[in-house]
């Protein structure tokens, strides 16, 4: 059965694609949907986006496994997503109209000169195509009744090139926002569906899973999952760029609202199925599950098939939203900012080439989803100060911003991977250093360096 | 006054980890709370 409605999505996806493909003429109508579009559409493939593979899979495993402390962390995101969007997104918005930006990169550009959009381009391809693999990760195991996982990887990738190859920003923001509101409803019925499963409704019987700290949400560890994610609204180009699409100013207004309506609903909703699973295992109705990324898969088991069918697939609706939402992003920043390029054609062969290299990270299968997703968004912590200093400060150019980008990818990678990190949070570091570099380069600049 | 605003916000999300040791949801609503009652203020206020 789930075949069959996998079938019944990709004809209506492709189909909503090949009706936006009808329209497009120039690299801003393929990219940004050429800023014609209205706040509830806008709102809805902003939450497509941001909501990925990793609320339903990841997510309501972290709170299985963790307890309220995911609600937290999550609600955090949402809080700090709120306040840099109600604050920035206005400026950003106005200044990506008058002065006709298209990718994140031309933020840069603006102030830092292009030769900073570039190394962008590869920082953020380096940060974005793990995250974009944990996607096709998350739709293989999803699919790995039907089909083994390379192939799960395949049929990923060939879904989302091809949707936002045809259509571009249009055809994605469309299929977003029906994705969207069909992993709103997905989201509610297993909730409920849990929720009369439950014996009897005493939470306490989750002890530590109730509060924070606990064994699990130190706050080392609190502060490392965090903190990336607070300032995801600025340093992710994926929703960066979903900022230049409102037609006005009151439509931007209506997408942060409704995206913060949005978000605050489906954050509880899945937290909440997490903790009632946990519960259900207290009771010994559910299983005990170790690996936290495969409790929600467990839990489709138990669902009646119609419901379980139509779960996992808003699982794969989020998983290829996300993707192919930031696939079209890579690709723009790699068309117009690495190379120069403002034809259409080109920006299509490199959605292409993207998905590709996002495949092959993803058959490797790394690391823990949740882990990998954090460290994705750590690494883009390293931009923070340059967009600040688009609009705060005077000092820094070109060469401070490409000292920061460099300084702190290195930092965050060579932490990752040595531990080195005398017990304080890697994203803690990428930020002392990012900003010490910047000020610092900003220095020297002023000195020694003479810009024509 | 915007800096004012984060700090009181991110002041009452860090409450759970010094006053909330009940064995009961009350962390989880009270984070449920405290974001939509931002959430409520930003669509509210005058942008």
């Amino acid at each position: 059965m789930f075949i069959y409605a996998l079938i019944l999505y990709l004809i209506i996806g492709t189909a909503i694609a090949f009706l936006a493909t009808k329209r497009i003429s120039t690299d801003e109508e393929y990219f940004i949907a050429g800023r014609r579009v209205g706040g509830i559409i806008s709102a809805l493939t902003y939450a497509a986006t941001t909501y990925s593979a990793f609320m339903m899979i990841g997510l309501v495993g972290l709170t299985y496994l963790s307890g309220v402390g995911a609600l937290g962390f999550e609600l955090f995101y949402l809080v700090g997503t709120l306040m840099l969007l109600s604050y920035y997104a206005p400026k950003i918005w106005k200044m990506s109209k008058e002065k006709g930006l298209v990718t994140p990169g031309d933020l840069f550009t603006v102030r830092y000169g292009p030769r900073v959009a570039k190394v962008l381009a590869v920082v953020v391809a380096l940060a974005l195509i793990p995250y974009t693999s944990l996607q096709f990760v998350g739709i293989s195991l999803l699919l790995s009744r039907e089909i083994d996982f390379a192939s799960g990887i395949i049929f990923s990738a060939i879904i989302t090139a091809l949707w936002a190859f045809l259509g571009g920003m249009r055809s994605v923001a469309w299929t977003d926002a029906i994705s969207g509101v069909f992993m709103m409803f997905m989201a509610i019925f297993p909730t409920f569906y849990a929720f009369q499963m439950l014996p009897d409704r005493d939470f306490s019987k989750l002890g530590e899973l109730l509060y924070v700290p606990n064994s699990f949400w130190r706050y080392d560890v609190f502060i490392a999952y965090t903190l990336p994610w607070f300032f995801f609204a600025l340093t992710n180009p994926q929703v960066v760029q979903r900022i230049f699409i409102p037609k006005d100013i009151k439509s931007l207004k209506r997408m942060v609202i409704l995206f913060g309506f949005y978000g605050l609903f489906y954050t509880v909703f899945v937290t909440f199925i997490g903790l009632q699973l946990r519960l259900l295992t207290e009771y010994g109705v559910f299983p005990r599950i170790s690996d936290r990324d495969l409790v929600m898969l467990k839990f489709l088991e138990l669902l009646p098939p119609w419901l379980s069918v139509l779960v996992a697939l808003s699982i794969f609706a989020a998983a290829i939203t996300t993707a192919d939402s930031i696939v079209l992003t890579l690709s723009s920043m790699f068309t117009r900012d690495l190379l120069n390029n403002r034809s259409v054609l080109a920006g299509r062969i490199l959605v292409v080439l993207t998905t590709v290299a996002i495949a092959v990270f993803a058959i490797q299968r790394p690391a823990y989803i949740v882990d990998l997703a954090v460290m994705s968004s750590t690494i883009l912590l390293c931009q923070l100060p340059l967009i600040l200093g688009i609009f705060h400060w005077n000092f820094g150019k070109e060469f401070s911003a490409i000292v920061t980008l460099i300084t702190g990818f290195s930092i965050a990678i060579f932490l990752y991977y040595t531990k080195l990190t005398l017990g304080i949070p890697i994203p803690v570091w990428v930020l002392i250093f990012s900003f010490a570099v910047f000020f610092l380069s900003a220095e020297i600049e002023k000195r020694f360096i003479v810009h024509t | 006054m915007r800096l004012f605003e984060a700090l009181v916000v991110i002041i009452a999300m860090c409450v759970p980890f010094v006053a909330m040791k009940s064995s009961d949801l009350t962390a989880y609503i009270y984070w449920t709370l405290v974001s939509a009652a931002y959430l409520i203020f930003i669509a509210l206020r005058r942008w």
